[in-house]
């Protein structure tokens, strides 16, 4: 068994699996909102994606419309729905849940309940010595680390950034310094929700394009976020690499069956003796 | 400059202020005291839109400010530095005072921080430090500079001596009472400590029951306790 094609298939889903949590993140810890919906969203995205193709537009403009598209329905989500019930975690687990069956069922009366194939915009194989690897995948794993650094940078670096750690920390002291919370909850959830979409159009030509697609990245997404802590944004790296890396390699030495048991109770034992997750709590002042 | 007529306002089914009225002038510093639990704190988050008053109004340079969202209020020229200071303990000074600015757009931050460490010279040998690791006394500070960095018209403080050593509380009254001369800063502030008030307030209210019982100026209650005697001790 050659190491380097495995080492780059885990290092490729860990990516992916920590756009989806990053979005999935910064809508829990901005808003406390347990989004369940944000599955079908990255599955949104990756049907944009091959909608765009089926117009035959380019790959890049399928790459531009997913997060717009699914962006926008993030918006409308915000307005018709969270902004009435958000930070009540109870309710906003109910009513995202029924918004992903209803998002699932509108794709499949759309596009059908079969699986689709996307095509990648390069073919070729990078190989070096024996081992030959699918360019796409090179591409997709630059265009994730590019991906999670500006989301890294946008958070930490920004003035945005600043406004919404404060209001993620003191929600009513961030009021009263002039920060207009509601505008700041609605800005996060969209982009958390375009994060998801430009993921699923990212991966879109690596899977396989179905209405089920959305839950194989919400549960892992879950799970890293748990694993890591919903404090630091570091910690979704953390989590995501842990659960992402055990299910993938677990995956390939034993079964997939075998690798989901390891990973649900290295989770159960993470979240047992560090109920705040590997990098600390969800309140970083 | 604030005018309140007749607020109601509480928690849940308890009403902490009942059909309170008051005024707040321009240009003068008045000190609000009373025993805990007589809604003190509970009038400043009602002015701040923090919670909201059932009834009454409350008006702020002539404008009507009781319906509005928080960050409109504070963005109108109030204040306010909450009880227990509520500093980012997660950021550093720069970071904590920046965020007051990023309201106004940046154009004029430069000119304001110079004038906050002017004030507060401590901030600025400690501009790169976290918040976090700053004692009681300078976390203080820094809320009441991250505050006025914003330029407030009305500074809401509630309780700054609390938890703090005598030195640095009679600073701190020392360094308010001159920006509110220079500047012409008007302050309501709670507070307990009797020395503070005669360092830095011009007026005092007495609060009892979530209603103002009392009022008179620092020249009487420097000659005469009584009031005191009778609002505060227990």
């Amino acid at each position: 068994m050659d190491f380097l094609p495995i080492f780059l298939d885990v290092t490729s889903y860990i990516l992916v699996l920590v756009l989806v949590a990053l979005g999935l993140m910064i809508v829990f810890g901005m808003m406390g909102v347990i989004n369940m919906a944000h599955g079908e969203l990255f599955m949104i995205g990756a049907y944009v994606m091959l909608a765009s193709q089926s117009l035959g537009l380019p790959f890049i403009a399928g790459l531009l419309l997913a997060p717009l598209i699914v962006g926008l329905l993030g918006l409308l989500i915000e307005t018709l729905l969270i902004r009435h019930i958000y930070l009540r975690p109870l309710d906003t687990i109910l009513a995202t849940w029924g918004l992903s069956i209803a998002l699932k069922q509108i794709i499949v009366l759309t596009f059908g309940p079969e699986s689709h194939s996307v095509a990648a915009p390069i073919d070729g194989a990078f190989t070096l010595g024996s081992v030959s690897y699918p360019l796409y995948r090179l591409l997709l794993m630059a265009m994730s680390i590019l991906l999670i650094a500006g989301t890294f940078w946008l958070f930490l670096k920004t003035s945005f950034g600043l406004m919404a750690r404060a209001v993620i920390a003191r929600p009513t002291t961030a009021a009263a310094l002039g920060i207009d919370t509601r505008r700041m909850y609605r800005l996060s959830f969209v982009i958390g929700t375009a994060l998801a979409g430009l993921a699923g159009a990212l991966v879109a030509p690596i899977i396989s394009v179905d209405p089920q697609m959305g839950l194989g990245y919400l549960v892992p997404g879950f799970l890293s976020i748990l694993v890591g802590g919903a404090g630091p944004l570091a910690g979704v790296l953390v989590g995501g690499a842990v659960v992402g890396g055990t299910s993938n390699l677990l995956t390939v030495w034993i079964s997939p069956v075998a690798a989901m048991i390891t990973v649900y109770i290295l989770a159960i034992l993470v979240i047992r003796l560090k109920p705040e997750g590997l990098m600390g709590g969800r309140r970083a002042k | 400059m604030l005018e309140i007529e007749k607020i109601s306002s509480g928690y849940g089914g308890a009403l902490v202020l009942r059909d309170l009225s008051c005024q707040i002038p321009a240009g003068e510093v008045s000190a609000l005291m009373g025993r805990n639990g007589m809604g003190k704190t509970t009038l400043l988050k009602t002015i701040m839109g923090l919670i909201r008053a059932r009834r009454g109004t409350i008006n702020f340079n002539g404008q009507p400010i009781r319906d509005q969202q928080t960050h409109l209020i504070a963005r109108a020229g109030l204040g306010y530095v909450p009880q227990g200071r509520e500093i980012f303990e997660g950021f550093t000074v720069e970071e904590n005072l920046r965020l007051s600015l990023l309201r106004h757009g940046s154009a004029d931050s430069p000119q304001a921080l110079r004038q906050i460490f002017n004030w507060f010279p401590i901030l600025e040998e400690r501009r790169e430090q976290r918040a976090g690791t700053f004692s009681g006394g300078q976390q203080q500070i820094l809320a009441i500079a991250r505050a006025l960095i914003a330029k407030p018209k009305l500074l809401l403080l509630d309780e700054p001596t609390e938890g703090i050593q005598p030195s640095i509380v009679h600073d701190i009254g020392l360094q308010l009472a001159r920006i509110a001369r220079e500047t012409g800063l008007a302050i309501l502030i709670v507070e307990q400590n009797v020395d503070m008030i005669r360092t830095l307030a011009d007026r005092v209210l007495f609060m009892e029951n979530g209603v103002i019982a009392d009022s008179c100026d620092i020249d009487t209650l420097r000659r005469d306790d009584s009031l005191i005697n009778r609002y505060l001790s227990v």
